[in-house]
Formats: structure tokens, sequence, C-alpha cells
């Protein structure tokens, strides 16, 4: 127990460092974008009619805190950052906690349930396909996970939408029909969010089901010819319950191991699928929030974000590794 | 006489097979994979014609090549026959827009069918010039600017008298789609290749100091590379587009684009050099170098990577579709190419309009040549994987 415990304390503090360490590259990306965020708001002042002096710029500056060192607005960016406090979006002047809130989860849902799906069908499947001598079904397997790279997430959506425009009249965009976008959540409400949300989880969880299956067959045909495998055939343990006990079990926990590099292939095609098909969600307000107006703090805000999500899947999953499997345990101390 | 002719050629094939550089024991695997074979022809067809791309396609992709008189223009494939009879070279008809009072004043083609109204293809045509090797050098300072003139043709393998022939149909400028596809593909495999350049020095380098000298150096190493990983790619590289200022020229975006993707896709491979290399440092020929004296530097270069240079091209070849569908995806986007440079993203910017989806869905044509591009790539590197494992065989 206490092995354990000091495990789940030095993981934590690792994935608290790597947190640490993307912030700073993605604050320090952030600070890359020509032009702050004083001038930007004394721009759009002087849109409005107002005349605009370099001392204007400068108050501004001393207003939002700019003109402190680099490493001390880092500082207290991390720290607010922790406390889920962003601060105000230089372009949409509105507190970016408060814009992204709903739809930083919406979107953290439906990658999820894309990994959910994903994995439903690649660990039966890859199994399946590792054990059984199937000529037919190996090269058909083998030919969908190549298309789920060669047909990436993007194009697969511009396909679906290309048919149903043809065959059903109707493109299937968005997340809410129009009578629910604004209103608050209901039964009803949730009824039709699903019956939208189902087509970007299947396209996101295309590619991610095809590479998931290569990944378990692959470990899967690694354990299967081992010899403890074998042992257990020669104790008379057959059929399924033989590859469920030995085996999958083995093969299994790499998989768990690289759930958080999964999410992070999802979140990558997150912002063009949302683009396609016009989901309101975190995705799309990144494209926004970079392509249309340059907004480093919303686009700061979003990766980082996404990052921390992925470093906590990838704490939860070496925690539940560590609780399943004393190897682990011990491999961190060593 | 005849059985010690045998054995001899028996023991000719064996002192071959023992002899035989480790570039033809892969060879020689990766030939018997009929669907890696296959995948590298394509690919090199794919190649070839994205480099000769000028001389194949007709027309110049850029708006200078515009057919004004066939916007949106449907495919012209050619014929050999219709009603009118047989002719051995290939033909296609004229079309004309008319707009009047029984077309209730829209535009509307009219496809005619008559005899005369054949148009033939005609074969190694003189059309808009292209070079090849011309290169405008722009050195600080005016007095250093000069031009490398290159080589200048305007041949193009077909096209038609009289007017212009479009077999993969026009966009809503006119420009003519399949000019505009290969000049993509060619663009897709230069980005493909500054990124992969780029992504394989920077492995190289960080992955062989880390596998090297391990112990601290390593650890530090691997948190850095464990935690660029860590940051989805995409949207990072949107960041960092976002930055490109709206002044540059297509030419500059290009390479700003291929190099960010580069910079962002070395994590990977600079895992992979590291770990062969954590187990090579151990062996006892490294040993010896470093008892002669040799630097670390020269045991790296000489004595490390040689023995997976292998790996190294494997892993190249798989990680060069992600760099062109990154690049595709940022297009597609608006954060990446820009209009004058051609590319799949480029070309795709458009289509989610209803009237594209609807009407015009040759639009789409280009994406099956950037599948096939992807998938030949897949196929090859996977071939080439099994091919450069020496225990694959076995393992079966």
């Amino acid at each position: 127990m206490l092995e354990f415990l000091r495990f789940v304390l030095i993981r934590a503090f690792l994935a608290i460092l790597t947190l640490i360490l993307v912030s700073f590259i993605v604050f320090s990306l952030m600070e890359m974008v020509p032009g702050d965020c004083a001038e930007r708001y004394v721009a759009f002042k002087s849109s409005q009619g107002v005349t605009i002096t370099a001392a204007d710029i400068d108050a501004e500056r001393v207003r939002l805190g700019l003109d402190r060192p680099y490493l001390l607005r880092w500082g207290s960016w991390i720290v607010n950052a922790f406390q889920g406090e962003f601060g105000d979006s230089c372009i949409l002047r509105l507190n970016i906690a408060q814009l992204l809130g709903q739809k930083f989860w919406l979107s953290l849902g439906l990658c999820l349930s894309s990994l959910v799906l994903a994995y439903t069908i690649a660990i039966p499947v890859g199994i399946l396909a590792a054990t059984s001598k199937n000529a037919l079904l190996n090269n058909s397997l083998r030919l969908v996970s190549y298309l789920g790279l060669a047909l990436p997430n993007f194009l697969l959506a511009l396909m679906i939408m290309l048919f149903s425009t043809i065959y059903f009249g109707d493109s299937l965009t968005g997340l809410f029909s129009k009578e629910f976008r604004d209103v608050a959540w209901s039964w009803a409400k949730v009824k039709d969010f699903l019956g939208h949300a189902w087509l970007p989880v299947f396209i996101l969880g295309w590619s991610a089901t095809a590479f998931a299956i290569q990944t378990v067959r692959a470990l899967m045909s690694d354990e299967v010819g081992k010899l403890y495998v074998t042992a257990a055939a020669a104790r008379g343990v057959s059929g399924r319950r033989l590859m469920m006990r030995y085996p999958a079990r083995h093969a299994l926990s790499p998989i768990i191991n690289s759930l958080g590099f999964d999410l992070n292939r999802i979140f990558n095609e997150l912002p063009i699928v949302a683009l396609i098909l016009t989901l309101t969600e975190a995705g799309s307000l990144l494209i926004e929030a970079l392509a249309r107006s340059n907004d480093q703090q919303l686009a700061g805000a979003i990766i980082f974000m996404l990052t921390a999500s992925i470093v906590a899947i990838n704490f939860l999953t070496d925690v539940i590794l560590a609780l399943t499997d004393p190897r682990v345990r011990r491999s961190i101390l060593g | 006489m005849s059985n010690m002719t045998e054995i001899s050629a028996e023991q000719k094939l064996k002192e071959a097979y023992f002899t035989a550089s480790q570039g033809q024991l892969i060879w020689q695997r990766f030939k018997k994979n009929k669907s890696a074979l296959f995948g590298a022809w394509v690919l090199i067809f794919l190649i070839l014609s994205g480099i000769f791309a000028p001389f194949l396609t007709p027309y110049d992709p850029t708006i200078a090549g515009r057919d004004a008189n066939y916007l949106n223009g449907a495919p012209q494939l050619p014929h050999f026959c219709d009603d009118n009879g047989c002719s051995l070279r290939p033909f296609v008809y004229t079309q004309e827009r008319t707009r009047s009072m029984a077309t209730n004043f829209r535009w509307v083609t009219e496809v005619k069918t008559e005899l005369e109204d054949r148009r033939y293809l005609q074969f190694f045509v003189e059309g808009a010039e292209y070079k090849y090797f011309h290169y405008k050098v722009n050195l600080p300072g005016k007095a250093l600017d000069f031009t490398i003139p290159g080589f200048t043709f305007n041949t193009h393998l077909f096209g038609v008298e009289p007017g212009m022939i479009h077999i993969f149909g026009t966009d809503d400028t006119g420009k003519d789609i399949y000019s505009r596809t290969l000049t993509a593909v060619n663009t897709s495999l230069a980005v493909g290749t500054i990124g992969v350049m780029i992504s394989f020095v920077l492995a190289l380098a960080i992955g062989g100091v880390a596998g090297y000298f391990g112990g601290m150096i390593d650890s530090v190493l691997q948190m850095v590379t464990d935690t660029v990983k860590t940051i989805p790619s995409i949207p990072l590289f949107m960041a960092l587009a976002a930055f490109i200022p709206d002044t540059w020229s297509a030419e500059a975006r290009f390479f700003f684009i291929s190099m960010v993707l580069g910079f962002i896709g070395w994590p990977t491979l600079a895992r992979r050099v590291r770990t062969h290399l954590l187990s090579e440092r151990n062996q006892e020929y490294v040993l010896a170098a470093q008892l002669c004296g040799a630097s670390a530097f020269h045991v790296i270069r000489r004595h490390l990577l040689p023995s997976f240079t292998s790996y190294i091209i494997v892993d190249l070849v798989i990680s060069f579709p992600y760099m062109v569908l990154s690049e595709t995806a940022l297009s597609f986007i608006g954060l990446g190419l820009k209009d004058p440079v051609n590319s799949l993203g480029v070309m795709l910017q458009n289509v989610t309009s209803a009237d594209v989806l609807l009407n015009y869905q040759w639009y789409f044509i280009p994406v099956i040549f950037f599948i096939v591009l992807v998938l030949a790539f897949v196929f090859v590197g996977d071939g080439l994987r099994d091919a450069a494992d020496p225990y694959s065989d076995t393992k079966k």
C-alpha cells in the first residue's frame, strides 16, 4: 500500500512538472505572436473614433500588467491557469473561462466517446484477428486499417457530407437543432443532442479505431505464440477462456498506457472535423481565435486545457495500471 | 559433372546470401512482398507525374491558366466513338454557354454533338511556358540579387484545337482541376520532403545525444520529448501558422509551413533513435572505438548510425504521409498554404458549400489522388519495415 502511495505521489509530481513545461511552451508561443493585448485594445478604441497616443498604449500596458518581466507574467499565468482562470480574451473582451466552459466539456465528451467507441470495436476485433487464421478476415482488417490512415477524418467527414447531401438532402451538420441551440438543458435537448452527436463521434473515432485494431492485433499476436500460453493450453484451458485469461491480459496493459496519446490524436482531428460539420465547440473556437482574430489568449487557454486533459488521462491510466500490475509500481522507484 | 556445377551453383547462391550487403538483403525480402512492390510502382508513378506535372498537364495551374468561358465546368472526357461514327484520334465536343429568354436568363451550357463540333486531341502542343531549375536569389543588398535562368519549355503532352480541354473539369474561377491536381501532388511531396528532412536532423541530434550519453542528459531530453509529444500537434501548429503575416509571399509561406511541420514531427523518431543507441552503445565495437580515442561525434556517426540506417529510412517513409496529411488539413482550414500555391488542402477549401456538394462533385476528384498517394506510402513503408527486420521471417 505504501509502495502504491509513493508511486501515485511521484507520478502526480511528474504530471504537474509536465504541465508546467507545457505551459511554458504555450505561453512562449503566445508571446511570439506580433502585437500584444494593449495594442489590440487601443487599435479597437481608435477604430471607434477615439484618438490614441503612444502614452495611452503604455498606460494600457501597465493596466494589463504587460510591462512586467516575461518570467513573472508566465508565473502569474500558470498560477491562474491551474485555478481554471485564463483572464479576458483580447478580441472578444469576454472572460475566457466563461466562454470556454460548457464548450470545452462538450468537446472533451465527444473525444472521450470516440475513444470509447474505438476501443469497444478494436479490442474484440483485434483479438479475433490475431487468433484466427482466416486469411480473408485478416486481409480485410488490414485494408480497413490502411484506409483509416489514408482517409483522414476530415476527408471522411467531407465524403459523408457529400453523400448525405446527394442522397438525403441534408448535410447532417451542427450539434443541436435550431430550436434547442440556446435553451437550457432538458430531456428533449439531450435527445436532440444525441441525435446529432453520433456523426462527429463516429468520424472522430474512425481513424482511432483503425489504429487501435492494428495495435491490439500486433500486441496480441506477439503474446499468443509465447510459452505460457502453450503451457496453459497443455493444462487443458482452451478456447475463449484461454485467450481472455492469459495473452489478452498481457496484451491490453500497453494499450491502457497509450490511451493518452490516442486522445491526443483525436484532439488533433477535432478542430478540422468541427469546422466541416460546423460544430460550435472548443475546436472550431480555436480556429476562429487563430485564423480570424489572432486571439492568442484564447488559443493558449484552449491548447493548455487540451494538453492538461491528456496529461490527466496519462496520470489516471498509470495509476490504474499500477493498481493491477505490481511490476509497474516498482518500475518508477528503481 | 552436372552434379558438381549444381553444387557450386548452390554454393554461390549461399555465398551471395552471406556476403550480401544489408541493402541487398532488404531488397530481396521487399521484392517478395507483392502489395508493397505494387505500392512502390504507384509511388514512383505519382512522384514522376508530380515532377513532370507542367509537361503532363495542358495549362498553367494558377489563375493565369484559367478558362474564362468554362467556369465550374464539368469534366470533359475524350471520346472515340459517337452516333456520327468513330475516330482513331479521341475528341471532345464544343460547349457553348448561352443565356436567353428560354433559359430564364441563367447561363446554361450546351453541348454540341454534331460532327463539325468535334475538337480533336493533339499531342505535344505548345502552350504556357514553364521553367525548371529557375531560382531568384534574394540576398540582402540589391546588388547581390541574381537569377539562375534554368531551362524554359513550352511543350505540353496534350491539348485540343481549338479551345481548351478539362478532363477533370474546372473550378469556380475556371482553373483546370487536372492541372491543379498534379501540381498539388508535387507541392505535397515537396512539403513532405522538407518537413521530413528537418524532423530527421532534429531527431538524430536529440535522440543521438540522449541515447549516447544516457543518464541525466537522457532523462532531461526524454522529459522534453514527452512533453512535446503531449501537446496536440495540429492545434499547436495552428497557433504557429497564425504568426504568418498576410504580407508574406506564397513561397515564404510554403517554406515556413514545411519547417514548422518538421519542428513538430521529430519526437517519435527521436525516441526510436535513442532506444537503438541505448542498446547499441554498450557493444564491444563501441568500446573499441572509444579506446582508440574516437570522439563522441565520430563514434555516433561512423559506428552507431550505420548500425540502424535501414530503420531510420523506414521511419522516414512511414512519417511522410503524416506530413502530407497535416499540410492538407492545415491548408484546408485556411491556415496553411494559400491560393497561388496549389495543394490538396487549398483545392478543397471551398467544397463544403451546399452548391459544390450538390452540383459540382468533380471538385472531389483530387481526393482520389491523395488517398492513392498516402496508401502507396503506407504500403511501401510497411513493406520496408518488414523487409528491414531481419527476424520477420522467423517470427511468423
